[in-house]
């Protein structure tokens, strides 16, 4: 007698489901023959917990797996990326008023004058390409060449809670997946004993003006629960209810499951559902995972080299340092995307103490998860991305010195860059005006952004879609979007 | 074991006992005709490959062509038409869709769709067969077809597909499935003997009966609602602050238990503001549409949020019960449904005048709200209002006993006399909470009595209270005197003294100006002189007027301030002149020429009203009367000391009544502003982007609305939606219910009845039950009873597996349904069986346990709810339904089972099946608590370890173990019992998790080897399922 294999039919029973899914009637008899070709085909699936969808990936992608550093709140482009010398000497004038436009958020339209904030920071230029970094990030600036930076994305969205939602669910509005759902939902993951996808909400310095984080950035929206992203905690458990409870050792949960395996395969053998099946393999990756995390989260076995690379709070649970490395031995272990948010962007008043520290936070574990990937030959194939949600206006919030000066939101143009799979380093794209107020050239739309983090991963956004509410959904909404070709590799 | 593998062999299994929605496909083979129905094989083509460029958009419309209108698309060989009936080959569609030529192929290959042979041969078909269009199906009103009852419907599905209904469930499955299916909880062991014990005919029926009577019933019901009403505890956007609404959530509980009938239940949610003198409850009732998410975020532009909540209310509206997605005619005409644009925002105008703000201010109350009076209300307020009216009376009373004469009305005049008040003397005043850093009362040097407060400090120091004293009062003229003596060894640079009112602004100093505090030169630091020599008792005086200070000023607390050295204070106080004659506390007719022209606080306002007119006014006598009997009772200082009895039992009667107004919750409703918002189709569905004007309308392509007024309202669109010929709504309310019950709608897409949704797998059976449902005068109760004591509901659900891969959602009805239970259930189930759940109905949310940090790494610094506070003892067991639902953070049990976060309409849920979900049911405390009071229970209720599973798995299951099922878990209690004992401490913690008490004296490590027994019945497949 065959002994059943849970994970196989689990797998076949997922593929079956989704050729009876809202399509259902639509097909013929023509589609049902395909249908049964692609159960065959099954046969051939590796016995995968988290398969792909039949069709996916449309083709080779060079990235396997998407690591996005999300700067929560919009880190200013004036004082990192975007490099404007002329300011200085339009220090306290007035931005045109040409310039300024009518969408700016109520915390500013009613400033009487909107006066220039030159950057406090110094710019030079850095790598072979020659980029200008300001001093703000020492570290990034030495990895200039591996990574792409896109000067002129912009967004639609001027305030926190909808912008957030945009820029990860390609919408404003709540209730649609988020990159990462769609990304487990596509393409499923490699490992049998992780999450296809997890997110981390690191701690962020004191003082900083943080903005609030929403579940639904790593929420699956319409697409099964299962897509959603597993939070990975700081702490004694990194996973929700993964520690047995007290007086409950690993011995009595092996013994438990394996009655709980009798009983449930007894219902199997009476009601005939493959569903008891599916319940039996996934109590039995519940406690795989029970040690893979712990694996996953013991930092012992990384070396005092790699630990240095990362800095000093690396050792810090919950540090922005340690989510970083956590993120490398993820996608080490298969897991296809990791997402990490990092809070305390939104300088609105004293931006220059608290843009510091969040540079002083993060830029030093940026740089060496570029910097380790590659070292390990993993790089080639994750694709690394950094962005908040909007960038900062040119003018002042408040009172402006020469040292001190606060920028709203900005919509219009903010910096990102991305690295890794897919991408060609050392490129910078889109030129600003001379406030960087608007682009002047190559403006990018954070869906096309999305649209090419898709395409590294070998998938077409306008074929990845699903039907819900009467409409073809996809990651990077209705309107048509261009994947940003100059930048891949 | 059922051996199954997924080859050759299935493939034949499945095209015999396919689904009955495959039926017509599998049965017709390409070459036989048939008669090609529009609704069933047309349309899903056309609108899946077609009408994206050739539908009802007019602004994405290529080549000027139609396909969703006949008149657009069929024509004659000579108009070049794209359908030419019965002439295929004529046809500009069939040679297009034929094409080989990539220019000329239809669907364009830029599309990413493509048509299969098999659909082009369909169309091919058609328009051989005459291009017959038909309405869609969901547009037409529903008929009632012949036949009768459910069963009927299914068995002839089942028949065509050659295959049977499966026998009858036993008892225990079906006493299980119908309480989860009505109450979501298991039945009681009693409540399964009476029903296995009760040999009528109509032994099942009355099983059901039971359960819809229960209040459990609404709760159950509720729950499925309140996605479709996307009900939160918090606001749900940005600082996700708490809102008070759960009135709303109870309601709807309550009108399910009343068994409200659904147009009621319709109409008192979208327009009970509107009905002829609405009640309480019917206002309630449209909290529905204030349950959107809203946004207090700063800066935000407020016509974009005005905009957003007009559109999310009009696209629920239109979902929740016509099961129309209008959402997608937001930016442009809808390109499957004929719901155009302006259509979508002739629906947006019901809503756009809504009363509440683009901001919702973060508060906990958002404007309109009403309080949510209980029943009793009225009697409770009437008797505080009589018991005041008593305690007045009594007042009036004794104030006519009362002798007084008038100082001023006295010959010879009362002289002036001089009074002191001391404010300080060996202590400050009676309740002051006293802040005194390194300040202390001392024995020595004294100036008058017996302590002194010694006030020292290198730099600034100071003793001072700023409440728990009643108030003090100076009068307008007089003179403040304090005693003071300087540490000769340390005299202090500066001494001050400072008094309370509303602010510290009134300041006297001596000495060197060195305290930076107030104006110089002011009220605020009143420079009373040099410091007094050291060494010796000195008083220190100064008057009342140079510190700001009058007799309207209550003082709510002092200072004694030095700097830089040590200085002793004594006996402070005021000296105040008094004059019978013209003081308003002593003299009737001072009082009132001092009121005229003011208001007098806490006055009654006939009172007030006479004063303020002042004594030249003639008054009647009973108007003098009340003056003066208010006068001598409250104000005078000589005769009110009396009344201070009564007095304080009118501020308490004051006090009960306030603290019961204010337990009195409140609840958001929906209303409209005075003057309708003017409204417009949004181009691209843009807020700042108006375009036409539009007025409130309803769709073409649905029958028309009777309007009532000039301007229809929301009341016109509620009744035109639960009207006899509106074709949807009673079916989308059925599908919704029907869905409930089996797990999946007969229209699986539950939220779209438009061409881009499924058709119904039973259309007659949804017709039949929707036109019945209507006829039954839209009966929810009779509605699920009539679903549940169908034979297709009392299937067993036991199948070959190949059945069950063959139709996994159990389309086909030929099995009973079996389903995973819900968020709610499953730890309700688990509550329920172990004895802690408390079933206390309604009110404020609760926080059961939680993990730490679900809240607070992800909330705004300066939210409310950014700190998860977890509740205490019943608490912790209350039904899920009164879980506090925060919708940036749900509660992870809801989360990992696939509840909505409620941030919109949630139609329906899916269900998956994660390891997540087995770490949960395994080691979530609220669970393993649970599965350690459960096996107290079973260590109570039965003696032998045999007795004990079958008690266990009756009361979770409803049936008993066999034998085989009793064996593995005796030998687990065996295992566990063993390693128990062996270590006592494990054993000890595992009781020991969760907050609920341990019985004493219990077999530790019996109860925990019973404890991790239970755990696993929980935990059993069988237990987390609907059989």
């Amino acid at each position: 007698m065959n002994k059943p294999n849970p994970l196989f039919d689990h797998q076949v029973l997922q593929t079956r489901r989704q050729f009876f899914g809202d399509v259902g009637i639509r097909f013929g008899g023509i589609a049902m023959a395909s249908m049964m070709a692609s159960q065959l085909n099954a046969q051939e699936i590796e016995d995968r917990v988290h398969p792909a969808l039949p069709n996916l990936p449309h083709f080779p992608g060079k990235a396997k797996s998407v690591i996005y550093l999300h700067m929560n709140g919009g880190p200013s482009q004036l004082d990192t990326w975007d490099y404007k010398p002329n300011l200085v000497e339009q220090f306290d004038k007035d931005l045109p008023k040409d310039f300024l436009g009518n969408r700016i958020t109520t915390m500013t339209s009613g400033q009487a004058k909107f006066p220039v904030a030159p950057s406090k920071y110094e710019f030079k230029q850095h790598g072979e390409c020659g980029r200008w970094v300001s001093s703000l990030l020492p570290h990034t600036a030495k990895i200039v060449d591996d990574i792409a930076l896109i000067k002129t994305v912009h967004t639609n969205a001027i305030n926190h809670d909808p912008a957030c939602t945009f820029v990860m669910t390609g919408s404003e509005v709540p209730g649609k997946p988020c990159m990462g759902s769609w990304i487990s939902y596509g393409l499923g993951a490699e490992t049998n004993n992780l999450p296809a996808f997890v997110a981390l909400v690191p701690n962020f310095p004191n003082g900083s003006n943080a903005q609030a984080l929403y579940t639904r950035m790593w929420g699956p929206g319409f697409l099964p629960g299962k897509h959603s992203g597993v939070v990975l905690r700081a702490g004694a458990e990194p996973v929700l209810y993964l520690e047995n409870p007290p007086g409950v050792d690993r011995s009595d949960r092996r013994a438990m499951l394996d009655a709980l395996g009798k009983l449930n395969t007894k219902g199997f053998e009476k009601f005939g559902d493959p569903d008891i099946q599916t319940r039996i393999a996934q109590y039995e990756m519940a406690y795989r995972m029970q040690s893979s995390v712990p694996e996953l989260t013991d930092l012992s076995q990384e070396t005092k080299l790699t630990k240095e690379l990362y800095g000093p709070n690396v050792e810090k649970p919950g540090s922005f340092a340690q989510s970083a490395l956590l993120a490398r031995r993820l996608v080490e272990r298969g897991v296809r995307m990791v997402q990490i948010m990092h809070r305390g962007w939104d300088s609105h008043g004293n931006l220059p103490v608290e843009l510091g520290n969040q540079c002083m936070d993060t830029d030093q574990a940026c740089a060496a998860l570029i910097t380790d990937l590659k070292q390990r030959g993993m790089l080639k194939d994750t694709l690394v991305v950094w962005g908040g949600e909007f960038g900062r206006t040119v003018y002042s919030q408040g009172k402006l010195t020469k040292e001190r000066y606060g920028r709203d939101h900005h919509p219009r143009n903010f910096c990102m860059w991305m690295a890794g799979g897919g991408i060609k380093g050392g490129v910078e794209l889109g030129e600003t005006d001379e406030y960087s107020y608007n682009p002047i050239s190559d403006p990018v739309h954070i869906n096309e952004i999305n649209a090419t983090i898709l395409h590294c991963l070998g998938i077409d956004h306008e074929r990845f879609t699903l039907r819900y509410q009467g409409l073809d959904q996809r990651l990077t909404g209705v309107e048509p979007m261009k994947v940003v070709k100059k930048i891949l590799a | 074991m059922v051996q199954h593998t997924f080859g050759v062999s299935l493939i034949a299994v499945l095209l015999v006992v396919g689904p009955h929605m495959n039926r017509t496909a599998v049965a017709a083979p390409q070459t036989v005709q048939t008669e090609i129905s529009f609704n069933r094989d047309i349309r899903p083509i056309l609108s899946e490959n077609c009408f994206a460029c050739h539908g009802i958009d007019a602004e994405k419309r290529e080549a000027d062509l139609r396909l969703d209108l006949p008149e657009a698309a069929v024509g004659t060989v000579d108009d070049n038409a794209a359908i030419v009936p019965g002439k295929p080959g004529e046809s500009l569609l069939w040679h297009r869709v034929t094409a080989t030529d990539s220019d000329e192929i239809m669907p364009p290959a830029d599309s990413h769709k493509k048509l299969t042979d098999r659909q082009k041969e369909t169309l091919r078909q058609w328009i051989q067969q005459g291009a017959h269009y038909q309405k869609h199906w969901a547009f037409e009103r529903p008929e009632k077809p012949a036949g009768d009852g459910i069963d009927y419907f299914v068995q002839r599905a089942l028949e065509a597909d050659g295959v049977n209904f499966s026998p009858e469930a036993d008892r225990p499955t079906l006493i299980r499935r119908v309480s989860m299916t009505l109450t979501g909880l298991p039945p009681t062991i009693g409540e399964v003997d009476a029903f296995l014990n009760d040999k009528s005919d109509q032994a099942y029926e009355a099983m059901v009966d039971r359960y819809l009577a229960s209040p459990r019933f609404g709760e159950e019901m509720a729950r499925h609602w309140l996605d479709v009403a996307r009900y939160g505890d918090t606001h749900g956007m940005h600082l996700d602050n708490e809102r008070q609404t759960w009135a709303y959530r109870d309601w709807v509980v309550s009108a399910f238990n009343r068994n409200q009938p659904y147009d009621q239940f319709t109409i008192d949610q979208l327009a009970g503001d509107l009905l002829p003198q609405p009640t309480q409850d019917q206002l309630v009732a449209t909290g529905f549409n204030r349950c959107n998410v809203t946004t207090g975020e700063g800066g935000s532009i407020q016509k974009e949020f005005i905009f957003r909540y007009a559109v999310d209310r009009a696209s629920t509206t239109a979902q929740a019960w016509l099961g129309l997605t209008a959402g997608c005619a937001v930016c442009h005409d809808h390109k499957y449904d004929p719901i155009s644009q302006k259509e979508f925002y002739s629906l947006y105008a019901f809503f756009n005048s809504n009363a509440d703000p683009a901001m919702d201010g973060n508060a906990i109350l958002t404007q309109p709200v009403i309080k949510v009076k209980p029943p009793d209300y009225d009697t409770k307020i009437k008797e505080f209002v009589d018991r005041e009216a008593a305690l007045q009376k009594a007042i009036q009373e004794k104030a006519a006993t009362v002798v007084y004469s008038d100082p001023a009305e006295l010959n010879p005049r009362p002289p002036v006399q001089e009074t002191e008040t001391v404010w300080f003397e060996d202590a400050f005043p009676a309740g002051a909470k006293v802040n005194a850093p390194g300040a202390v009362l001392v024995d020595e040097p004294v100036g008058s009595g017996s302590k002194s407060l010694k006030v020292v400090g290198a730099g600034l120091a100071q003793t001072f209270y700023d409440k728990g004293a009643q108030p003090l009062t100076s009068p307008d003229q007089g003179k403040f005197f304090l005693n003071v003596f300087l540490d000769p060894q340390d005299p202090p640079e500066e001494i001050m003294i400072q008094f309370l009112t509303k602010t510290w602004n009134h300041r006297a100093i001596w000495g060197a100006d060195l305290i930076d505090w107030g104006k110089q030169h002011s009220t605020e630091r009143f420079a009373a002189g040099g410091l007094p020599p050291p060494g010796e008792w000195v008083k220190l005086e100064f008057d009342v007027t140079s510190v700001g200070l009058k007799a309207a000023n209550k003082v709510n607390g002092f200072a004694f301030t030095v700097h830089g050295g040590t200085a002793y204070f004594d006996k402070m106080g005021v000296v105040g002149q008094l004059d019978p004659v013209n003081d308003p506390t002593l003299s009737h007719t001072a009082w009132r020429n001092a009121q005229t022209g003011k208001d007098t606080p806490g006055a009654p306002s006939d009172v007030n009203q006479w004063l303020k007119e002042g004594p030249q006014k003639e008054r009647k006598p009973e108007e003098l009367k009340r003056l003066r009997d208010y006068y001598v009772s409250q104000v005078c200082l000589t005769t009110r000391e009396p009344f201070a009895a009564l007095k304080s039992e009118v501020s308490a009667v004051n006090k009960d009544r306030t603290d019961y107004e204010q337990s009195v919750p409140s609840t958001f409703v929906f209303r409209d502003l005075p003057k309708p918002r003017d409204s417009f189709m949004m181009i691209r569905g843009e807020y700042d982007a108006p375009g036409e004007p539009v007025t409130p309308a309803t769709p073409a392509v649905l029958p028309p609305m009777k309007q009532a007024g000039e301007r229809a309202n929301r009341l016109d669109l509620a009744k035109w939606i639960v009207a006899p010929e509106n074709p949807l709504t009673a079916r989308v309310a059925v599908n919704r219910f029907w869905q409930q019950v089996f797990g999946i709608g007969l229209v699986k897409t539950s939220h779209d009845f438009g061409t881009q949704g499924t058709l119904p797998t039973h259309p007659e059976l949804l017709d039949w039950i929707a036109v019945s449902f209507q006829q039954n005068g839209w009966d929810v109760k009779q509605l699920m009873r009539l679903m549940l004591t169908s034979q297709t509901y009392r299937q067993q659900s036991i199948a070959p597996t190949e059945r069950w891969v063959a139709d996994p959602e159990n389309q086909q009805l030929a099995r009973g349904p079996r389903f995973r239970l819900d968020a709610e259930q499953l730890r309700d189930q688990t509550l329920f069986v172990s004895g802690l759940m408390v079933h206390e109905m309604g009110g404020k949310g609760v926080n059961p346990y939680q993990p730490p940090n679900i809240w607070e790494p992800l909330a705004f610094g300066g939210s409310n709810t950014r700190y998860y506070k977890r509740g205490n003892g019943d608490d912790l067991y209350r039904r899920t339904i009164y879980t506090f639902f925060k919708r940036t953070a749900p509660h992870p049990m809801l989360e990992n089972f696939d509840a909505p976060a409620r941030e919109q309409s949630c139609i329906r849920r899916d269900r998956t099946n994660t390891p997540l979900q087995a770490l949960q049911l395994l080691n979530d405390v609220q669970h393993f608590e649970a599965a350690r009071a459960f096996a107290q229970r079973m260590m109570e209720t039965a003696k032998t370890p045999e007795e004990r599973i079958q008690f266990a798995y009756r009361s979770v299951l409803s049936r008993l173990p066999d034998k085989e099922e009793s064996r593995v878990l005796i030998e687990f209690f065996n295992r566990q019992l063993a390693k128990y004992q062996a270590t006592p401490d494990a054993a000890k913690q595992a009781i020991q998790f969760g907050d609920s008490k341990l019985p004493s004296g219990v077999n530790e490590p019996e109860l925990a080897a019973w404890t991790l027994v239970a755990n696993l019945i929980l935990n059993l497949d069988e237990a987390i399922v609907r059989n």
